[in-house]
């Protein structure tokens, strides 16, 4: 293994911090990870949470290619870099029970597979037993690996039914296939540093399997983490790039395994990198921006998918790609030539208020190269986003505050909501894909339920812009649900809401809106999973885009006044950091949060258990 | 800085010939560079009548910001401004033959560069040529030579210091400076002075130059006491007594008029038949009860309501006052949003502080609320960031991260209030830089009607990326804060609108590269589109790609060969260099750090340059033949300038004088589309 020499001793990182604040030269030294113990709690209904701990991670200063600015100048025009604050992921490879309130509602229906992806540690035994029951229905990814497209036993794989889109035969289906080059012996002037514990080995094959790993990036930085190993403040690897910050990353559920993980990370340069960090191997993809040339908010894998991924990037397209397929300087045009009778492609201009623009379709037959498809959904950046729990959705945030929900599999737009103002910058599905959640730039969250295309409560507690939303899984039944939001005000939020009170006659009932109210009413909340995700297509989606003119309007949902709209207060709000927080995420133990300076806390539970809400 | 500034003042105010002289001197040298407004102003099309494409730096006099970053706020109130202009209405008796009250404006000549005014200094101010070098030195990262030492910062390129003084350099520089008294029927107030400086910019027959206001300070000084030292000020007490004495001067003329008027109803019978003629015909000419006098309520004014309950009896009383801007309390990581809702937060009315009853009759303790009543068309929004604490017994400013959004709806509005969900747009932030409230500098921020997001620093005006505006939340190393923020009304379609139309330009500049080559201007939409300058890379059209082939096209049009070098390149360009340095430009340097970078970095250079050459081999054939037309274009062009010169000069002896623009296109380079490639460029992994 290939041993750098130990890190040498630093200053702290307060002094760093100290140092940027007052806008001189950082210094020009990494420091490291620290853990502490302070003692903080809160109490909500169910019980108290004690933090646990407060992992700092450490900020990279920047790489010293880089001119430090002595006398920075505040109204300097140049541009800078965009950052994301600290963005972490966890993961498990072990079997972990699902959250008990919510395995009792879903144990029986397809849905289950998907809705358990929240709490990620309980993917793979769905996986190991429904792929054992050979219900992978997907043709193009049948013989793609033991458990994929598992996850998609409800809805048809990404692309289905296009055959330049079927992955390459592998003789020995359970060898997975890793990246072209070795990350250690990299001369890349993209990557600067790569730092591996000394004991990488060892330290992975004593862990427990059940451990949690972390991982997260911080600017030009990035971290792999053990949460099982007493010293947690050690990273397993760490990357430093030398100017492009890694604004996301995502591991894929369906490939993971103690000997193999796919992990790709966005960048502010717009570019990919695929990596398998047990191997040490990676892939560079959208090389210099020849796809797309601005950054990359968001990066996720497609549900079920081995190896396309959906990437946002912030010129407002959506762009997949296959990590094992070489890039190729993309032209609209000449697609434009290959999928013919397609409307949309050939008007430059489009009304991204009622479709979005095709520049590539996944149907396209010219699958050779990336990317695989290209949707431009407007010119405003997106923030964030989601795939709805039955893997057929995805609900996307822009920075022009509108909330798109898309028929991925079709490339179908098929609803618009928009914030009550200000940009959108979260989005999450509840558990059973009934509600989308979003946070924004209003202080609000928002909570929409997508096949009712109604705004159902706004939620006022956050004191600045809410940056992220997750809902509870272990708190939330057939009729409560719970969620968690942080924000730039420091502050966590904690916030129930159950379909009783969301019935609550308010001055809404009364607008002039009679077709989808009195279509509503109709439907039963009680109604089981399956038909709600239908409903979601055959009543909103369909009538809306098919129909005429008056119905292409219908797409986008007006912004309701405050005087029609529920509110909902939180149960808890709670300064949890002292710096902005940009990252939370319910494990079956605790809260963790991120701060934008890189404290990654861990709220552990009410030690009695933690039944279902009532 | 100041000082040196007005130092430039006491030169060449007559010497207008030299200064032409010296710009035909000149011709040898790289011509003067274009600033990055000039670029994203070119081909505009004819100047507008209504003064919204005027993009004018104002004058500093020596710590006269919080006036230069205000009134600019209030110029591009588009509302404000057109009532402004607007007023008083003159009455056809007032305006025979179209006469129109016209503003004393003198043209200042601008510096020359080798002027008077800078011998005098001892120095001379840097031709392009120096500047190009020094810039390149600085970018090369090359520290100065230390023969170069005690640069003044105006020498130095690309700081404020050094635009400030290249934009009075290239004027026309319009001068307020004297009385302009009994224009429009008024004394000469705060409001002529004003109307003064709209009225010239609007007539103005260039896009961009300097106005300096230095009549309006004066009156404005007059008639405040407390503005009358050279000490730094606040700009926000400023925004209230600007507007304060706008309201004052504007009733005391109605008031006036009206008097005039009943003088005039007992003027006779004749008298009176004609002015009821004269009624028929403009009823809303003049007079108090004209709906011209509300105006400036109209726009700023809105009405708070405290609601008081007392505890006592239950019984709650209201009490209304107006506002014409909020000021709020801030606190560490918040948004505006939410201090403003703080705003209306219930206060106790105890001990102290009780509440005197009507209905118990007598002292009580109380709850009192304030909310909103009636919206205003334009929310100003103070920020409290200088804060009077005990201990220093002096103003501390308030470093905290307040952040606020482009768009704005208020929660706290009373329940009767009209369109409670009014939708605000963020049209304008005046920023503090400095430590403290007693030293510092004021510049705006502000969203044009069409021509996105400009800085307004003094006397120097650019084009800013719509997140720039976010860098002013107060975190930011600099101490440059967002003091005042001024909201107007607006609808959610125009927002949406507007959000599209700022990616479609893109678009649309993306469909017209088939035509660049071919159209001689057509590189102006170009400019349009792509100068701006970004405060962080997101903005990118999607194909940038695309844009980036096109600049290698269109490096053969006639358009761009004649054009001065793009600021972000260090070397000047010439004809036959321009498209091997765009070329260079696209391939970014290596970074000189490591052997094996260095060595990679040889290798791929040479894979480029091999393509390159291919490359242009295939252009050095069409570039030849455009050449011969270049040749004749540029001759027409230089024909045509003269000419427009001696007509400008003909026709303005009286008004600003036409700036010696250069005629050719700068071509549009985003330096910020190579950056942050430069480390991944070169390596192929």
């Amino acid at each position: 293994m290939f041993v750098l020499p130990p890190p040498p001793r630093y200053p702290t990182q307060a002094a760093y911090n100290a140092a940027v604040a007052a806008g001189q030269a950082t210094p020009m030294i990494e420091t490291n990870n620290i853990l502490t113990t302070p003692e903080e709690q809160f109490l909500v209904g169910e019980g108290t949470y004690v933090l646990k701990e407060d992992l700092h991670l450490a900020t990279p200063p920047p790489h010293p290619s880089e001119a430090p600015v002595i006398n920075p100048n505040p109204l300097a025009t140049t541009p800078q870099p965009a950052t994301a604050g600290t963005k972490v992921s966890l993961l498990s490879f072990a079997v972990r029970p699902p959250p008990p309130a919510f395995y009792r509602l879903t144990s029986a229906t397809a849905l289950s597979a998907s809705i358990a992806e929240h709490p990620n540690e309980s993917r793979e035994s769905q996986n190991a037993k429904l792929s054992s029951d050979g219900e992978g229905q997907s043709a193009s990814f049948s013989d793609g690996g033991p458990s994929t497209s598992v996850t998609a036993v409800s809805a048809p794989a990404f692309g289905e039914g296009n055959a330049s889109l079927a992955p390459e035969k592998t003789k020995d289906a359970n060898k997975r296939r890793k990246p072209k080059n070795n990350m250690t012996k990299s001369n890349s002037s993209f990557i600067s540093r790569v730092i591996i514990n000394e004991s990488f080995t060892k330290k992975l094959a004593d862990r427990p399997g059940d451990g949690l790993f972390a991982f997260a990036n911080i600017n030009r930085a990035f971290q792999w983490l053990d949460l099982s190993s007493p010293n947690k403040a050690d990273y397993l690897t760490k990357i430093l790039f030398t100017k492009a910050h890694c604004l996301c990353h995502a591991v894929n559920k369906v490939t993971k395994g103690p000997g193999h993980l796919d992990l790709i990370m966005g960048f502010s340069t717009g570019e990919i990198i695929w990596w398998e960090p047990i191997s040490q191997r990676y892939t560079r993809l959208n090389k210099n921006g020849i796809i797309n040339k601005t950054p990359v908010s968001e990066i996720q894998w497609i549900p079920g998918s081995e190896n396309h991924f959906m990437a946002a990037h912030m010129d407002g397209s959506l762009i997949v790609y296959d990590k094992e397929k070489e890039d190729a300087a993309f032209n609209p045009q000449e697609e434009e030539e290959t999928v013919d009778g397609e409307g949309e492609t050939s008007a430059r201009v489009v009304d991204h208020l009622s479709r979005i623009q095709i520049l590539k379709s996944v149907h396209s037959k010219n699958q050779k190269t990336n990317p695989v498809a290209i949707w431009k959904l407007s010119n405003q950046r997106i923030n964030a986003f989601a795939f709805s729990p039955d893997n057929r959705h995805l609900a996307v945030v822009s920075e022009d505050g509108t909330m798109r929900i898309i028929d991925y599999l079709k490339e179908l737009l098929l609803n618009i909501f928009n914030a009550y103002f200000g940009g959108l910058s979260c989005v999450c599905w509840s558990p059973d894909g009934k509600y989308v959640v979003t946070g924004g730039q209003d202080d609000l969250i928002s909570i929409w339920c997508p096949s009712e295309r109604s705004l159902i409560a706004r939620c006022r507690g956050h004191q600045s812009w809410v940056t992220s939303v997750a809902f509870d899984p272990w708190r939330c039944d057939e009729r409560n649900y719970r969620f968690g939001s942080v924000g730039e005000d420091c502050r966590l939020c904690l916030w129930d809401f159950n379909v009783g009170m969301l019935h609550r006659p308010k001055a809404a009932s009364v607008r002039h809106r009679g077709s989808i109210s009195s279509r509503t009413t109709n439907l039963q909340r009680a109604e089981t999973q399956g038909t709600t995700a239908s409903r979601i297509r055959s009543n909103s989606g369909y009538s809306g885009f098919e129909g005429a003119e008056d119905d292409i309007q219908s797409i986008s949902v007006p912004v309701e006044p405050r005087s029609m709209t529920a509110t909902i207060p939180p149960v808890l709000t709670k300064k949890a950091d002292k710096d902005p927080l940009c990252w939370l995420e319910f494990t079956d133990e605790s809260i963790m949060t991120s701060s934008k300076t890189g404290h990654l806390r861990t709220w552990k539970r009410p030690s009695d258990n933690p039944g279902p809400a009532e | 800085m100041t000082s040196l500034l007005s130092r430039f003042k006491t030169g060449a105010a007559g010497d207008a010939k030299a200064a032409s002289k010296d710009a035909q001197k000149k011709k040898e040298e790289p011509p003067p560079e274009l600033t990055p407004l000039e670029k994203m102003l070119q081909n505009a099309g004819p100047v507008r009548e209504d003064g919204s494409d005027k993009f004018y730096g104002l004058e500093n006099f020596g710590n006269t910001c919080y006036c230069n970053s205000m009134v600019q706020a209030l110029y591009y109130t588009t509302v404000f401004r057109e009532n402004v202009l607007n007023y008083p209405p003159l009455s056809p008796s007032e305006t025979p033959e179209g006469f129109k009250p016209k503003v004393n404006v003198v043209v200042r000549a601008p510096q020359a560069e080798n002027g008077t005014a800078n011998q005098a200094n001892g120095k001379k101010a840097l031709t392009t040529a120096e500047v190009l070098a020094r810039r390149k030195q600085i970018n090369s990262g090359q520290v100065i030579p230390a023969t170069q030492q005690g640069i003044r910062p105006e020498d130095k390129p690309d700081t404020p210091e050094y635009k400030k003084k290249q934009a009075m350099l290239k004027g026309p520089i319009l001068e307020l400076t004297q009385e302009n008294p009994g224009a429009y029927g008024m004394d000469e107030c705060t409001f002529t002075g004003l109307r003064d400086i709209f009225m010239t910019l609007v007539e103005a027959n260039t896009r961009t130059g300097v106005l300096s206001p230095q009549r309006f300070l004066e009156i404005f000084k007059r008639d405040n006491e407390m503005f009358r030292n050279s000490m730094h000020q606040d700009a926000h007490e400023f925004y209230g007594l600007v507007l304060n004495d706008v309201i004052s001067n504007v009733e005391r003329n109605a008031k006036r008029l009206m008097e005039q008027e009943s003088k005039h109803a007992n003027d006779g019978l004749l008298r009176s038949l004609e002015s009821a003629f004269s009624h028929t015909v403009m009823p809303t000419s003049n007079g108090v009860n004209s709906p011209g006098t509300g105006w400036v309520h109209d726009i700023f004014e809105g009405v708070l309501t405290s609601e008081t309950k007392c505890l006592t009896c239950e019984t709650t009383s209201q009490r209304d006052e107006t506002f014409l801007d909020l000021s709020i309390d801030l606190e560490e990581h918040s948004s505006v949003t939410s201090c403003l809702q703080k705003f209306s937060a219930e206060e106790m009315l105890c001990e102290r502080n009780k509440f005197h009853c009507d209905h118990c009759g007598g002292l009580q303790e109380a709850e009192k609320r304030m909310k909103i009543k009636r919206l205003p068309k334009v929310l100003a929004l103070h920020l409290k960031r200088f804060k009077y604490t005990e201990d220093y017994s002096r103003l501390q400013k308030l470093f905290h991260r307040v952040v606020y959004p482009y768009e704005l709806r208020m929660f706290n509005t009373t329940e009767d209030a009209e369109d409670p969900d009014r939708l605000y747009e963020l049209y304008a932030v005046i920023v503090h830089i400095g430590g403290n409230a007693y030293h510092g500098h004021y510049v705006s921020v502000i969203k044009t009607e069409d021509r996105g997001w400009l800085l307004f620093d003094d006397e120097m005006v650019e084009p800013v990326d719509k997140h720039y505006v976010r860098n002013f939340f107060g975190d930011k190393p600099g101490m440059a804060c967002a003091y005042v923020l001024l909201y107007q009304e607006t609808t959610f379609e125009k927002v949406r609108a507007q959000q599209e139309a700022e990616g479609l330009e893109e678009v649309r500049i993306a469909s017209e590269k088939a035509d660049v080559a071919t159209e001689e201007n057509g590189l102006g939409g170009l400019a349009n589109g792509l100068t701006r300058q970004v405060s962080q890379p997101n903005a990118i059209p999607i194909d940038d790609r695309e844009t980036m082939t096109r600049l290698a096209h269109a490096s053969t049009a006639p358009g761009m060969v004649i054009s001065s070098p793009p600021p972000p390149l260090p070397t000047p360009l010439n004809q036959v260099e321009s498209s091997s340095v765009l070329a260079r430009s696209l391939t970014a340097k290596p970074d000189p750090k490591s052997k094996e970078e260095k060595k990679e970095a040889k290798a791929a250079e040479k894979a480029k340059k091999a393509a390159e050459k291919e490359e242009q081999k295939s252009k050095d054939k069409q570039k030849k033949e455009h050449e011969v037309q270049l040749r004749e274009a540029r001759k027409a062009e230089a024909e045509n300038l003269k000419k427009a010169l001696e007509e400008s000069k003909k026709a303005t002896e009286e008004g600003p004088r036409r700036p010696k623009r250069h005629q050719g296109q700068a071509f549009p380079q985003e330096p910020w589309a190579f950056e942050p490639h430069k480390a991944g460029e070169q390596v192929h992994v």
